[in-house]
């Protein structure tokens, strides 16, 4: 009898001793909200927990358009979570900038393996005056053209190239009666893809870097955003895009919708449609294949350039959390060979050199990204916030042909002077 | 014991003591409102308005003073402008249309009397549905390719009449407003029965008695009856409409290019996708003064025109 009452007594002080040991929460905010996607995350996490006791990790999903507001509340009351999730660019730097983000440049300087495993391109989301402050580890997603085998083939049509074949696919589309590109602006991001991909391949990567930097003489008056608007606008006017398309939501599915039913021949997306479309309806997948945005007469934009993102999410540690080494010892398990096995299996492209996929789908994606000479991240995440959102409201606009090119590109021009300096 | 001598060597009058022991009382109960309208109305409003002050991006001690240039730069803004317009359409077309709506159904639903129970809960149902639901719902009703609306029209052979309903600027608000108009007539259908409810019988007998037609007793009778609920119905409207957000959120998201922007969406923009703490919280500070200003001549107006039953 006493020897039970002392094994249960040195039982709970061993639990006493390791509790006192377990001071270290962390906490890890994601927008990871599929099942799969929770599921990665929490199997990565439990791996870290395992190798790593006394540390405890709390993980929180949140929905991605609550996270937005949920995360700068949390900063703005000095309670941020020790991991967070961004999708890099402006809005990351917002934070970067308010010295709330850790460098993560030292840490990665030691785990130099860790580092070179990821793809270069992968790093420059997170990247602001030559330090990085964040870890790329979800997934490849670039905006590419869905459109439907079957449709082309009844009209006889060919994925076109240059943009006056593609106003020639959405003339006979049009004569058809089918809308050629389905899209759901109401968030205005979908439709701001068009916009970007023009000013590409107008003016090639630089127009846009040198405006959002103000350097070399950059300027969103430059020709290159004048005539992307006049040509967004020539697409409108060719009757090129579905009926609403500036009132529809894209979170309900709307645009995937007017695919399915054939109502329209083509959605310009990132490539996370796929995954969409595949759970919603794998049998329309048998159908879709996808195209590089055309070339533009006189453009000078490399065809083989996208407009994306490799690697977002990107995962940062707050200044506030008290165990920075613990936090970026996770942030390695975020992205370690089990948690890109597992994200390959869930259909996604994790940011890591000589990735083995099988899917054949998959593996399209993955040579069309490799051969592009570069990534131009989407302008709304690359951008400050304020202009950012401007983007979004004027391309909204000259889509809705309620302003013209001169006046989008001169109202981003006084905001950049005023904000950025 | 000691409130005995007490009580003996002052002689204060009893009367007096009553209304003293009455203040105190009055202040206790009184207290606790006070304690909450300070935490909850008034720091918050100070607090605005001192944010309002400052260029702030909501992060950290990155805040400058910049004083009243948020302000400055307020009067200038064309969106907030097209905003206050577009809140006071809202604000003309919802007390237009739900306060005679509401005074219709409550009258036609009281003189039904108690067959119109399950009419009563029919009507009253919009209410009882949260605005992100009905947002949802009716953004696939007005969806322009597969929503009801124009499927019957084009079945009708109405394809001219079928349109674009969210994703055209000049539509968009009216589109938002019927839904809106929708979602509150129920209440002051309610707020209506009440008062209709709350009508003396002996009035109406009185007048039939008199030979008063039925439409003069409308006139005369029941709706100067109601006027105190219709002036609190007027003025519930007007703000709730100058201050309306979740529905216009929810359909449009303040679109397309701001043609349904209101107050409210533009401030929630300004601050949590902008980062603009600031200019938002000049923002939710005008829009605090101009509700308030609306209430107080509304009220104001339509006591002038009280008239005595």
């Amino acid at each position: 009898m006493k020897k039970t009452i002392l094994t249960v007594l040195t039982a709970v002080l061993a639990a006493g001793a390791s509790l006192a040991q377990a001071q270290t929460t962390l906490d890890l905010w994601h927008i990871q909200t599929t099942e799969n996607g929770k599921k990665i995350i929490q199997d990565a996490v439990n791996r870290f927990q395992q190798a790593n006791p006394g540390i405890k990790v709390r993980v929180t999903p949140t929905q991605n358009d609550a996270y937005k507001s949920k995360l700068k509340i949390a900063f703005g009351a000095g309670s941020a979570p020790c991991v967070f999730m961004s999708w890099g660019g402006g809005p990351l730097y917002e934070y970067v900038r308010s010295n709330q983000v850790v460098d993560l440049t030292p840490y990665l300087d030691k785990n130099a393996a860790f580092k070179n495993r990821l793809l270069p391109a992968s790093w420059s989301p997170v990247t602001f005056n030559k330090r990085i402050y964040g870890i790329p580890a979800e997934n490849t997603a670039v905006a590419v053209i869905l459109y439907n085998k079957e449709l082309f083939a009844r009209y006889g049509l060919k994925p076109p190239r240059t943009w006056d074949e593609l106003l020639k696919v959405v003339g006979t589309l049009k004569k058809n009666n089918v809308a050629a590109f389905s899209l759901a602006n109401k968030a205005k991001w979908p439709g701001s893809m068009f916009y970007a991909y023009l000013v590409d391949r107008i003016g090639g990567p630089t127009v846009f870097k040198s405006a959002a930097l103000r350097e070399k003489g950059g300027s969103f008056t430059d020709p290159a955003f004048i005539r992307a608007g006049e040509l967004l606008q020539e697409l409108v006017k060719a009757g090129g895009f579905v009926q609403g398309y500036n009132g529809l939501d894209y979170d309900s599915g709307v645009s995937r919708q007017l695919l399915y039913s054939g109502r329209a021949a083509m959605e310009l997306m990132g490539t996370w449609e796929l995954g969409n479309i595949k759970n919603e309806n794998p049998e329309f997948l048998k159908k879709v294949d996808f195209f590089a945005f055309p070339t533009v007469p006189g453009g000078k934009g490399n065809p083989n350039a996208v407009l994306g993102t490799v690697g977002d999410n990107f995962y940062s540690i707050s200044r506030g959390c008290k165990n920075p080494e613990a936090a970026f010892k996770l942030l390695t398990y975020l992205i370690d060979e089990q948690a890109v096995q597992e994200r390959v299996a869930d259909n996604r492209l994790p940011p890591v050199k000589n990735l083995k996929v099988s899917d054949p789908l998959l593996k399209r994606i993955q040579t069309f990204v490799s051969k592009a000479p570069s990534v131009q991240l989407w302008y709304d995440q690359e951008l400050p916030p304020q202009l950012g959102e401007l983007h979004k409201d004027t391309s909204q606009a000259l889509l809705g042909l309620s302003i013209t090119p001169q006046s989008a590109a001169a109202q981003m021009e006084n905001l950049a002077k005023k904000i950025l300096k | 014991m000691s409130t005995i001598t007490s009580a003996k060597t002052a002689p204060i009058p009893l009367e007096k003591r009553r209304q003293w022991s009455q203040a105190w009382v009055a202040a206790a109960f009184l207290l606790p409102a006070l304690l909450l309208l300070g935490v909850f109305l008034v720091y918050p409003l100070l607090t605005s308005f001192r944010l309002s002050l400052l260029n702030w991006n909501g992060l950290g001690n990155t805040a400058q003073y910049v004083g009243l240039h948020n302000w400055a730069e307020l009067l200038h803004d064309s969106t907030f402008l097209t905003a206050i317009k577009n809140n006071g359409l809202l604000a003309l077309l919802s007390i237009a249309i739900q306060i005679p709506a509401g005074l219709v159904l409550a009258f036609l639903l009281n003189k039904a009397g108690r067959g119109s129970t399950f009419l009563k809960v029919l009507y009253f149902l919009p209410l009882l549905m949260s605005s992100v639901a009905i947002g949802t719902v009716f953004r696939s009703v007005y969806d322009p390719n597969f929503g009801p609306i124009n499927s019957l029209l084009r079945a009708m052979h109405l394809d001219v009449l079928a349109q674009d309903w969210l994703g055209n600027p000049s539509l968009a608000l009216p589109s938002v407003i019927a839904v809106v108009c929708w979602q509150n007539i129920p209440f002051y259908m309610l707020l209506f029965l009440a008062g209709l409810a709350s009508m003396p019988a002996e009035l109406r007998e009185a007048a039939l008695l008199d030979g008063a037609s039925k439409r003069v007793i409308f006139w005369r009778i029941t709706l100067p009856f109601l006027q105190g609920t219709i002036r609190t119905a007027l003025v519930l409207s007007l703000i709730g409409s100058l201050r309306y957000f979740d529905l216009i959120y929810v359909m449009t998201g303040g679109g397309p290019s701001g043609a349904s922007e209101v107050m409210a969406t533009y401030m929630y923009r300004t601050v949590f996708a902008s980062f603009n703490i600031g200019y938002g919280a000049a923002i939710s500070t005008a829009m605090f003064i101009i509700v308030a200003v609306a209430a107080g001549l509304a009220l104001r107006t339509t006591r002038r025109f009280e008239t005595e039953v």
